[in-house]
């Protein structure tokens, strides 16, 4: 799937996370800034890029400011950048969820 | 307990009043109407006694007049993220995903935990960028000299509008490198439109095989527009200006397009634009050789070529005035729209600053 236009989702407050998808055409380029990046930061990318897959994209930009996120919460908030990227934000795919 | 974000609609002298002392208690207290017009939106953080407990707003691509205060908050900075995030949504709604600060060194860090960051500092104020596209994705799209090339020139130019003058840098850095990237000012704010400038660059240089005229971006604007709000005394602002710029092309420019030399005209009339050419004769080098070629004298008399005067020319009709000083491609440009130009300057477009 292609990214149809940037998307933000999640906030900068503690336990959250924000992720910002755009366009891209050299695979996933992620750009993590995180207090826990030394332990978590793999982990992070791991949950983004398999909603990302999920949904069939392989080129993107991914800016990612974590604030300590949990697991579903970085799984949620991954999903909901993507449903704004695709613009089908108003039609979630329940398969993927 | 948690603290509400709403804006404050500062046309309200009232409110404006109190936005004005919380900042001014933190360290900001510079209101100048040149600062304050690029305003599109003030947010303000309330606390649960409805006291003002933090601010930021946004002009344009820029976040300004931030200020939080942590008094009464449980964790030190939340207020901070959550006033960053709200701005940083707003500006997404509007379909802005790029944002710049400008502030004082101290808050540097505050704002690289929420994703900025840092293109160049001065002593009294750094720059930070977040989100996209940002200037990797602008370097990324300009054209690369050919790999042989050994010396690399630019010029950054407005070019308001291209003259004999630009044209003489243009062949004098040509003629004495490989190739040269001539920049040309983006911003809508001179007599001639950023499109026209460009073109009239283009159209100007086209028979020069090894010069490429690309858009400066966000990169290259004029340092005179960077906020300097966060700035106590007025004698350091050029110098803040002025710094930030010459470390900005210095540290993420250059490098990434191997240029080594910057050529500058020589600047007789204008006092800004000579603090501006010291600043980079001490910041570039050694890492970029900065040029200075003295400026052209016009055809026949001893006055130097300035786009000023042809917009003087412009302004009086003077055609002869004009064509003395440009080259035939912008020549017949103004003649061809002479009137609408007239206009521009009639409906108050400024025509004497640089």
């Amino acid at each position: 799937m292609e990214i149809k236009k940037t998307a933000m989702a999640g906030t900068l407050e503690s336990s959250d996370i924000q992720i910002m998808l755009s366009q891209g055409s050299n695979g996933l380029e992620f750009d993590l800034v995180s207090d826990v990046a030394k332990q978590f930061g793999k982990a992070i990318q791991a949950t983004i890029t398999d909603v990302l897959n999920t949904y069939d994209i392989h080129d993107a930009k991914v800016k990612v400011v974590d604030k300590g996120a949990l697991d579903m919460v970085v799984k949620a908030r991954a999903i909901t950048v993507v449903q704004r990227a695709l613009d089908m934000a108003d039609e979630p795919d329940w398969k993927v969820i | 307990m948690t603290a509400v974000i709403r804006p404050i609609y500062l046309q309200q002298s009232r409110l404006k009043k109190v936005w004005e002392n919380f900042l001014t208690a933190r360290g900001v207290d510079n209101f100048v109407p040149e600062e304050l017009a690029q305003i599109e939106i003030t947010l303000g953080m309330y606390d649960e006694s409805e006291n003002l407990v933090g601010t930021g707003s946004i002009a344009n691509e820029v976040i300004k007049y931030i200020a939080v205060c942590d008094k009464g908050s449980d964790q030190k900075g939340a207020r901070f993220n959550t006033l960053i995030t709200a701005l940083l949504n707003q500006m997404a709604q509007w379909g802005r995903f790029h944002a710049f600060v400008f502030t004082k060194p101290e808050y540097r860090v505050s704002f690289e935990h929420v994703g900025f960051k840092s293109l160049a500092d001065s002593p009294t104020g750094v720059i930070l960028e977040r989100g996209t596209p940002n200037i990797d994705d602008y370097l990324a799209n300009l054209p690369q000299a050919p790999q042989q090339a050994q010396n690399i020139a630019s010029i950054v130019m407005n070019a308001n509008p291209f003259t004999k003058g630009h044209r003489y840098l243009v062949e004098q850095a040509a003629q004495a490198n490989d190739f040269v990237y001539v920049f040309v000012v983006n911003q809508d704010a001179s007599l001639f439109t950023t499109q026209e400038r460009m073109d009239l660059v283009i159209a100007g240089c086209a028979d020069l095989s090894n010069v490429v005229v690309v858009n400066g971006g966000d990169y290259m604007v004029s340092f005179l527009s960077f906020p300097s709000y966060f700035i106590k005394n007025p004698d350091q602002v050029i110098g803040y200006q002025t710094t930030l710029d010459a470390r900005l092309f210095k540290n993420n420019i250059a490098p990434a397009l191997r240029i080594d030399r910057r050529y500058l005209g020589s600047e007789p009339q204008s006092h800004t634009t000579n603090i501006y050419n010291e600043t980079l004769q001490k910041e570039l080098p050694p890492a970029v050789d900065v040029i200075i070629v003295p400026r052209l004298a016009a055809d026949g008399n001893q006055a130097t070529v300035s786009a000023r005067d042809v917009r003087q020319a412009i302004a009086q009709g003077n055609q002869a005035g004009w064509e003395n000083l440009v080259p035939a491609t912008t020549g017949q440009f103004i003649t061809g729209h002479l009137a609408q130009l007239q206009a521009r300057i009639e409906k108050g477009q400024q025509i004497n600053g640089n």
